[in-house]
């Protein structure tokens, strides 16, 4: 008795297998649509946006410049204007406003380098951080207090007062020969220049090991 | 989530390894279910057998249907998955000249090395056909180049570049497929029963 | 025998696969704390409209101060009716819950140390959907320990470094020739996006 119950019933398999099919095809018309989250999650980003790692001195930056140090772009948030007038050596300008432009995401959404953001303060690079980081771009980096702080530190560092320890002088003569590398000239270049020339040290390579592009792995029926 | 290997969660390293592994699955697959048969596969085209349009239909759509489901859910992002480029006539002509092989041969390429792993003695011929075809296509690159790299239109898809909601159609799709199921049916049940081993 | 095989195969798998779709459907949480825009929107938002408010600009009855520095730091001295939320408390569900509360009434203006400090909370809660959410540029600093408010410029040059280069190079005595710092402009090999190149199947 029960087998012939069993056997009506699976007589009927293939029609119930596509009612399901069907149900689930049909439910996926059904399902309430939602806006599409973009990026990474929330929390990842908050976790990212509190930690201060991402920031970058302006000491280090124009250490790493003055070794010519290829492992980093720098990019200018600022707007063009401002970008003409000055902004760090070589560094690239996409102003805030163009950050996602076809032709800005290359040099952003990459592997190979670290990319600096800078602009006046670190206000608007933080912006620009922030969102390149929901998008999940790698190597995202910004420089503190931007070119504000890299006047008062590096171009125009203030001078120690006698009563400071030997630290802060050593700081000074560092930022004073970088200063210097960077255009500015001081009344008594010449001695400076070439103690300068001692102090800084030499250039080192750095051989970027580019990753091996895997070959496409052909298949096909 | 997913796609698991774009995303670091398996690297990527392991990727022909895990190639292998569903290689070795899918002829196994192919193999059990008797499509190292040339009677079988060239039913569709006479209309005896309707195995294999069931079954890549049914892989198809099921497929669609659970990444889709996935998609939802977040378990996988599908703009992440590859999508093949479209090199318009050179799809067209290959499509007609790999038909045309299907036909007359019996087999398709994976099928056939499924029959040569058997012992087929019609695989054997049809895969040196294969490899003939491979040298002179090879040797008449410089003058097939322009129609295989030309025509290029990118990575498309039916759904972006006609900007169709994606899940009507995938209903629709399905649809199709269980219609299409109903009249190989009846199609088949029509035709002269043909015996193959 | 046969035929019996084939049925129970055909359950076997159907049964597995609605299972693994229902369980996929069960184990579905939906995300806490969505975006409301992407990150396009939000840079738009940001470049054309002007989300910075100063203190005389600040309407006090009709909008809720929040506090993003550190509980510590609230409690040594904040605005008047500031809320405090702490950056890295910001998405916990208690705090959601009297964001949401503010969502459609009030103006809510988020302040911190500095307007830098208080940038990235500001842009969390914007891109989380608070439209009505506004930065206040000030900069808050402590003299003997008393709360001074001041008005902070964002984004204000302090001075122009190339014309304060030029001048320290008028200024030198000797006139030297300005070798210009200038490497080659770095090239960028760029990633195509991480299409990870075909693993094609077919047939």
């Amino acid at each position: 008795m029960d087998k012939k119950k069993i056997a009506r019933v699976t007589s009927f398999r293939y029609q119930i297998l596509a009612l399901i099919f069907i149900l689930l095809a049909g439910g996926l018309v059904l399902l309430p649509k939602y806006q599409k989250q973009e990026g990474i999650k929330s929390e990842a980003l908050l976790s990212h946006a509190t930690s201060p790692e991402r920031y970058i001195s302006t000491d280090q930056i124009a250490n790493k410049i003055i070794n010519k140090d290829p492992s980093f772009i720098l990019i200018d948030v600022r707007e063009e204007e401002s970008f003409k007038n000055y902004s760090l050596p070589n560094a690239i300008n996409i102003p805030l406003a163009k950050l996602f432009d076809e032709e800005s995401l290359p040099y952003l959404n990459q592997s190979q380098f670290d990319v600096v953001f800078f602009s006046n303060d670190h206000f608007y690079a933080d912006q620009a951080w922030m969102l390149c980081n929901r998008r999940g771009f790698k190597n995202l980096r910004v420089l503190n207090g931007g070119l504000n702080t890299w006047f008062t530190t590096i171009i125009n560092p203030e001078k120690p007062s006698q009563d400071m320890p030997a630290e802060a002088f050593e700081l000074y003569a560092t930022r004073k020969a970088s200063s210097m590398y960077f255009g500015v000239f001081y009344p008594d270049q010449q001695a400076v220049a070439e103690e300068s020339i001692s102090n800084t040290p030499a250039p080192k390579k750095v051989i970027t090991v580019q990753k091996k592009k895997k070959k496409p792995v052909e298949g096909g029926c | 989530m997913g796609p698991l290997i774009p995303n670091g969660l398996i690297p990527m390293e392991w990727d022909s390894i895990i190639a292998i592994i569903i290689g070795i699955a899918f002829g196994f697959v192919l193999e059990a279910s008797g499509f190292s048969s040339s009677r079988k596969l060239a039913g569709v085209f006479y209309g005896y057998d309707f195995a294999v349009l069931k079954v890549f239909f049914t892989a198809a759509a099921v497929s669609v249907i659970g990444i889709y489901y996935m998609d939802y859910l977040g378990y996988l992002d599908i703009n992440q998955l590859y999508v093949h480029p479209t090199y318009l006539w050179a799809a067209i002509i290959g499509g007609i000249i790999m038909g045309i092989g299907f036909v007359a041969g019996g087999f398709c390429p994976g099928t056939s090395l499924c029959a040569v792993a058997i012992g087929k003695l019609d695989a054997w011929v049809y895969v040196g056909g294969i490899m003939i075809g491979v040298f002179v296509f090879s040797e008449l690159y410089s003058f097939f180049e322009p129609i295989y790299n030309g025509y290029f239109l990118g990575n498309i898809t039916l759904v972006d570049s006609f900007g169709w909601n994606p899940y009507w159609v995938i209903f629709i799709f399905s649809i199709i497929a269980i219609v299409a199921f109903v009249v190989s049916d009846v199609v088949r049940k029509k035709v002269k029963k043909v015996f193959y081993s | 025998m046969k035929e019996l095989e084939k049925i129970k195969r055909i359950s076997i798998a159907s049964t597995l696969f609605i299972l693994a779709v229902l369980i996929g459907v069960l184990t579905f949480e939906r995300p806490k704390n969505m975006y409301a825009f992407n990150t396009e929107n939000t840079l738009e938002t940001l470049t054309t409209t002007s989300y910075l408010i100063s203190m005389d600009e600040l309407d006090k009855n009709n909008s809720v101060l929040i506090d993003v520095r550190s509980q510590y730091e609230y409690e040594k001295g904040h605005l008047e009716n500031a809320i405090n939320m702490a950056l890295p408390e910001i998405l916990t569900e208690e705090n959601q819950l009297i964001l949401n509360d503010l969502k459609d009434g009030k103006t809510m203006v988020v302040y911190g140390k500095n307007v830098q400090e208080a940038n990235m909370p500001f842009l969390m809660l914007y891109q989380l959907g608070f439209t009505n959410i506004k930065l206040l540029s000030v900069k808050l600093d402590y003299l003997q320990n008393k709360l001074i408010v001041s008005k902070e410029e964002v984004e204000k040059p302090v001075s122009n470094i190339q014309d304060f280069i030029n001048e320290s190079v008028k200024n030198s005595k000797k006139p030297i020739v300005l070798e210009k710092v200038k490497a080659e402009p770095k090239r960028v090999i760029t990633v195509q996006k991480k299409k990870k190149k075909p693993v094609e199947g077919g047939c």
